[in-house]
């Protein structure tokens, strides 16, 4: 049993919530799936005053399309988001993404990409896909509502833009139809394990290329290049050699130690660049 | 709206097997140690608590999930359902026990659950799609090889079996 003691609140609405977690002064933690949280707090990693389940809030779970966007609850699970014919035609590289996320249908079912986003461990799937799709976070608190640009929110390992007393409520992803080609390639050592090195690879005819390296570094590692630069399969090696060395500061865990990540990074980079570049005149 | 306002305890009301449940426990509680502790129900196991090892798979509004990943205040007013209440898995379980598809048997539960989740979906899986669908189930003791062919056994007799009510 966790073994600190806590209150636990469950609110109907959005606004209710957000009232809830100011009101703790950053002592609160909002429970969306609950994968990272509550074995968290199991371990007594995590010992909050306050938890705000917001896991049945039915506008936290919904995918919509809006206009040339398509708009992710945050408390949209893996396995709604594999589910999603939205998702499959119109978001192939977060596809591609979700159906590599380790942890099998009991956590698929219960786990949530918003809350892998707010969680911004650097060796995971979600906040490197989220990056090359240009997401946008929004964030609601008693204080008001903002949409912060995926370059800008993930700050450092397990630091995001998200402020102790917001709750991300959706994720806004471009799904344009000019993203023709994508590309989702990861090194992980083991099929149960967490990412080593992940690329996510998008392709716009007239716009360019997008390529994100994750889990490599405390942030993902974003490179993109205009359309006149697109020379084909012949410039892969150049790309991702380019894309790597934007690494600054590597991250180093206990799948993975210093200098691993680093060595490889380029690798996975050329392998995602290949996947989209195969078959293009 | 529940609320427990710093009170150590509060009710819980769900329905576990079929049955309505109504709980006072500790808001400390997990859905596991609920379930085990305090119903009784001891095939959905403690492994890890950390969510990768999948011996604590249950049901919720039947999709499988990893009970230990769950608040047990989280369950108000969902449908939990448990190997004990399950009533469509005896062709998974023959199979498993034809392919010797378990040794010590401590995650033969939650690989049981979770197979007929992947049935229900996908009928004919492949082998890939099979191993893919217990990613997030560890067996310590037989190399998986097993586990897969007693999933394709049991895609076998279900496809071929008469349904019955």
């Amino acid at each position: 049993m966790i073994r600190t003691a806590f209150a636990y609140e469950r609110p109907d609405t959005i606004e209710a919530a957000v009232r809830l977690l100011a009101a703790t002064e950053g002592s609160g933690r909002v429970l969306g799936g609950g994968s990272v949280l509550v074995p968290a707090m199991s371990a007594g990693e995590e010992q909050p005053s306050l938890i705000v389940d917001v896991s049945r809030l039915a506008g936290l779970r919904t995918i919509r399309e809006n206009g040339t966007n398509v708009e992710i609850g945050a408390g949209v699970t893996y396995a709604a988001l594999e589910a999603s014919s939205v998702v499959t035609d119109r978001l192939p590289l977060l596809a591609a993404m979700v159906r590599e996320v380790t942890g099998g249908p009991g956590l698929w079912n219960l786990a949530t990409l918003g809350g892998a986003a707010c969680r911004a461990n650097p060796a995971s799937d979600g906040p490197g896909c989220l990056v090359a799709l240009a997401a946008g976070f929004r964030l609601q608190s008693v204080r008001g509502v903002r949409i912060v640009a995926a370059e800008r929110f993930f700050h450092g390992a397990y630091e995001t833009e998200r402020a102790e007393d917001e709750i991300l409520t959706d994720l806004i992803l471009p799904a344009a139809s000019w993203t023709t080609r994508t590309a989702y390639v990861k090194v992980k050592h083991a099929a149960s394990s967490w990412p080593i090195v992940t690329a996510s690879c998008a392709f716009a005819p007239g716009k360019g290329v997008r390529l994100c390296i994750g889990a490599a570094s405390p942030v993902p590692i974003l490179t993109e290049w205009a359309a006149t630069e697109w020379p084909g399969a012949d410039r892969v090696h150049e790309m991702a050699q380019q894309a790597a060395a934007a690494m600054v500061t590597e991250w180093a865990d206990e799948l993975a130690g210093p200098g691993y990540r680093r060595a490889i990074a380029a690798t996975v980079a050329a392998r995602a660049i290949r996947a989209v570049t195969e078959g293009m005149a | 709206m529940s609320a427990t306002a710093g009170r150590p305890t509060a009710w819980l009301r769900c329905q576990v097997n079929g049955r309505a449940v109504e709980r006072e426990l500790d808001v400390r509680l997990l859905l596991i140690e609920f379930i085990r502790d305090t119903l009784g129900l001891k095939a959905a196991r403690i492994g890890c608590l950390t969510g990768d090892c999948g011996a604590c798979t249950v049901r919720i509004d039947d999709q499988v999930t990893k009970a230990c990943l769950v608040l047990a205040l989280s369950a108000e007013d969902r449908k939990v359902t448990t190997l004990e209440g399950a009533r469509d898995l005896a062709a998974i379980q023959q199979a498993f026990v034809a392919e010797n598809g378990f040794q010590c048997g401590y995650c033969t539960t939650g690989m049981i659950l979770t197979v007929a989740e992947l049935l229900q979906s996908n009928p004919d899986p492949t082998d890939a799609e099979i191993r893919r669908a217990l990613i997030g189930n560890l067996c310590r003791c037989t190399g998986y090889e097993p586990i897969v062919a007693a999933v394709r056994r049991a895609s076998a007799t279900l496809q071929t079996a008469t349904p019955v009510d």
